[in-house]
């Protein structure tokens, strides 16, 4: 009886956890961004503005929320909720503590299932809004997922065949264990991966889905208040899970080191995907959606059986 | 491709990529645009007519607010038109004021369009590096004029501020800097892979169609025709002046951009030959309050391109009839023409690929008779 | 990537932007801002009233009320009544954060009688 409530209240609490850490993964990107382009960022609210993604995240929920006439109201208003409980979920599989909270043999399957989701629910909310930039937004996006998702799945594989286990938390294990880090073993997988959730994220360049100057938000231009407020934070947490997923797969799993706990481990070791992941936003422009596609089917799909071929005959 | 069905894609009058209210209704089939129709006249403001209403001293500085952008181009103009009526001539010190003061603003005008085509291209740190740099010039002509965007520098008859020597040397520290940050920017835009892949071959105008639909400025340059109004029909002191036209025979967004860039260095290099050439002497000569009967056409090459303004007076010190021509409408037959064809992503690069400044065009009202 | 080398170098930087309300903006000398007049100089010649292009100077000749009314609502800042002072009474001063929260608060009357 008390365990069940210990774990219940542990997970409620580990959540919690996660979202701050979103919000303070969106503050470190933002000010690495803005430093970049010699500005300063968020300044003001608390120390070096902080707490400014929780600030925009209030705001954004005091204001009015607007369900459009002509738009698909259940759908368009359940979107926001399944956006930020998918990568939830997928962070309760990463082994964030040393161990997944949530840890099965084949979770790496059930991951990209979820990063498959994620697109899926892009695609619905652009669909349900009922607006052509919407519309052409989440067609974008669906496209876009069509041609990261097969490079996506096979770089995650290709750890998975040395480590033999399709467990994240095995993959992390494995490479504590010799350590060593796929990073240096599979290189051509790392810089596939960092690519493929730059496209998931919807980061420049490839940004195609909310093209700002194209297509105004894309599909979340309908959206406002609580509802772009939870978008917002369900992009949050996909940074979290997107660099944490990378740390543990590629940059030397997450595990106790002498003394610092793993948390602290997978904190700094995540926060430097982040500023990677920012400084390529900073340094590129936005490809066409068919720049995209092409680029993607004609580079990185062949790059990545490229990888496995060395994995399974040569590595 | 054909799809059979086309889906009309609204563009403004609120729209991100557009910084002005304007509307552009695109017939899309696919990706790919087959039909636009532009309509203008959602910032009217009757100046035509105010013009009318007040003396010319008073029209000086309605002039000038025509544009925020090019506001000095405009009263270059107008002045022109004014001082035409009863051929004036203003002094030489005056003139190289006035052209160092329209060299600053192109200098100024290219590089905010240079930053923002960077960003509609998705490329927001060299938009926030040019505009950085750009704070510079804007620095130099508020020290100079008093302030930033209506400068109010110039009056019927000459100038109204001198150049001194601190402030010569001012000007000529910051362009060193300028040139060198504008010079590294054009090696980045040269070689960054993404933006070459947006703009190389996007919004092709063949010369033929630019000057059929007649292109000006930047945009015709682009598309390799030599044309401006500085060396054609030199202006100021234009024809003293050493300097290049740009031209470039790419056609296309890219081109537009290259083009820019390289007159920002010859704007350098003329507004350097002109601080040093400055002669001194008087600023301003009297002009008269009434002009006799007359009819007078100024023209100006504008950061954007040919600028035309036109002034009927009748004696009395109000105009009869005032007109102007912003280089905007003479780009907008052409733009349409380039878009056709062109995928929905590559609308906001080829719309902002003209330097489009709606408000400036948006003088007239043409309304269809039911 | 040609970008690469420019944006590692702004890291450590100081950024550009200046924190202007919380720290002084930059004033350059000769900056137009709020006209000031000086009514032991003024003549109330009217010429101010008539260089103005739109009408913020209006003035009174007569009465108790005798001087300059300044509606800083219409002003431009274009400094054309200052050059246009026969005596010159009107300075141009650098102040240029004006705005407030009531309308009479931008009516300046000059008096000539004080």
């Amino acid at each position: 009886m008390f365990e069940t409530i210990f774990e219940i209240i542990s997970l409620i609490g580990f959540i919690v956890f996660i979202i701050l850490i979103a919000f303070f993964y969106e503050w470190i990107d933002r000010k690495f961004y803005a430093r970049i382009q010699n500005r300063y960022g968020p300044l003001y609210t608390g120390p070096s503005g902080i707490l400014q993604p929780i600030a925009d995240f209030i705001k954004l929920l005091l204001k009015e929320d607007i369900i459009p006439e002509a738009s698909e109201k259940r759908i368009f208003s359940l979107i926001p909720i399944i956006y930020v409980l998918l990568p939830i979920l997928a962070l309760l599989i990463i082994p964030i503590n040393g161990k997944g909270i949530i840890s099965f043999e084949g979770d790496l399957i059930f991951l990209m299932f979820l990063s498959a989701m994620i697109t899926l629910s892009v695609f619905l909310a652009g669909w349900s809004s009922a607006c052509n930039f919407s519309r052409i937004g989440g067609v974008r996006a669906a496209l876009q997922m069509l041609s990261y998702e097969i490079p996506f799945g096979l770089s995650l594989i290709g750890p998975a065949i040395v480590a033999n286990s399709l467990c994240i938390t095995k993959i992390s294990e494995w490479q504590i264990a010799n350590s060593t880090a796929f990073i240096f073993l599979q290189p051509i997988g790392f810089a596939v991966i960092m690519i493929s959730l730059l496209a998931e994220l919807e980061l420049i360049p490839f940004d195609v889905p909310e093209a700002e100057t194209e297509i105004v938000a894309g599909w979340t231009t309908e959206y406002g208040g609580g509802r772009y407020a939870l978008i917002r934070l369900g992009k949050d947490l996909e940074l979290v899970m997107a660099s944490m997923l990378i740390s543990s797969l590629y940059l030397g799993g997450i595990g106790q080191i002498f003394f610092i706990p793993p948390i602290v481990i997978a904190i700094i070791k995540s926060i430097i995907v982040l500023l990677v992941m920012s400084l390529i936003r900073a340094l590129f422009a936005r490809y066409r959606i068919d720049q995209v596609i092409s680029g993607m089917w004609k580079y990185l799909f062949p790059l990545m059986i490229l990888q496995i071929i060395i994995v399974q005959f040569i590595g | 491709m054909r799809y059979g069905t086309t889906i009309k894609v609204p563009f403004g009058p609120q729209h991100p990529a557009l910084k002005e209210p304007e509307c552009f209704l695109f017939e899309v089939e696919g990706d790919f645009v087959v039909n636009v129709k532009p309509r203008i006249g959602y910032v009217h403001r009757g100046i035509e007519k105010a013009f009318e209403n007040n003396t010319y001293m008073h029209d000086l500085y309605l002039a000038e607010r025509i544009c925020g952008i090019c506001s000095h181009a405009h009263t270059v103009a107008f002045t022109q038109t004014v001082e035409g009526l009863v051929s004036l001539e203003i002094p030489q010190r005056a003139q190289y004021i006035r052209l160092i003061m329209a060299e600053l603003e192109r200098l100024h005008s290219h590089s905010l369009w240079v930053g923002i085509a960077a960003h509609e291209a998705g490329f927001d740190t060299m938009f926030m590096y040019l505009w950085r740099d750009r704070e510079m010039i804007m620095d130099l002509m508020e020290e100079i004029s008093g302030n930033r965007v209506l400068h109010a520098i110039n009056t019927i008859g000459g100038v109204r501020r001198d150049i001194n020597d601190e402030q010569a040397n001012k000007i000529r520290k910051y362009l060193d800097k300028f040139e060198e940050n504008i010079k590294n920017y054009i090696k980045v835009l040269e070689t960054e892979n993404t933006f070459l892949k947006r703009t190389v071959g996007v919004g092709i105008l063949k010369p033929s169609d630019a000057i059929a639909l007649c292109a000006v400025g930047p945009t015709l340059r682009a598309s390799g025709i030599k044309n401006d109004v500085r060396k054609d029909d030199p202006y100021l002191l234009y024809d003293e002046i050493p300097f290049e036209v740009i031209t470039h025979d790419g056609c296309d967004v890219f081109a537009r951009t290259i083009v820019r860039c390289e007159e920002m260095l010859e704007s350098i290099k003329i507004i350097r030959y002109a601080l040093d050439h400055m002669p001194k002497g008087e600023l301003k000569v009297k002009a008269p309050r009434t002009f006799p009967p007359n009819e007078s056409i100024g023209r100006v090459e504008a950061p954007r391109g040919e600028l035309i303004h036109y002034t009927k007076s009748n004696g009395t010190s109000k105009p009869e009839r005032y007109k102007v021509r912003s280089p905007t409408l003479g780009n907008l037959a052409s733009v349409c023409k380039t878009l056709i064809g062109a995928h929905i992503a590559d609308i906001p690069m080829i719309l902002a690929g003209i330097d489009p400044c709606f408000s400036c065009m948006d003088r007239i009202l043409i309304k269809k008779r039911s | 990537m040609s970008l690469f080398k420019e944006a590692i170098k702004q890291i450590p930087k100081k950024p550009v932007t200046i924190k202007y309300p919380f720290e002084p903006g930059i004033i350059p000398p000769g900056l137009r801002g709020l006209p000031i007049w000086d009514m032991n100089k003024c003549i109330l010649c009217v010429l101010c009233q008539n260089a103005c292009p739109v009408s913020a100077i209006k003035m009174i000749p007569k009465g108790p009320d005798a001087g300059i009314v300044y509606d800083l609502s219409r002003c431009i800042f274009c400094a054309e009544c200052a050059d246009a002072c026969p005596k010159k009474a009107i300075t141009i001063t650098d102040k240029f954060e004006l705005a407030t929260t009531s309308k009479s608060e931008l009516i300046f009357h000059y008096k000539k009688s004080q």
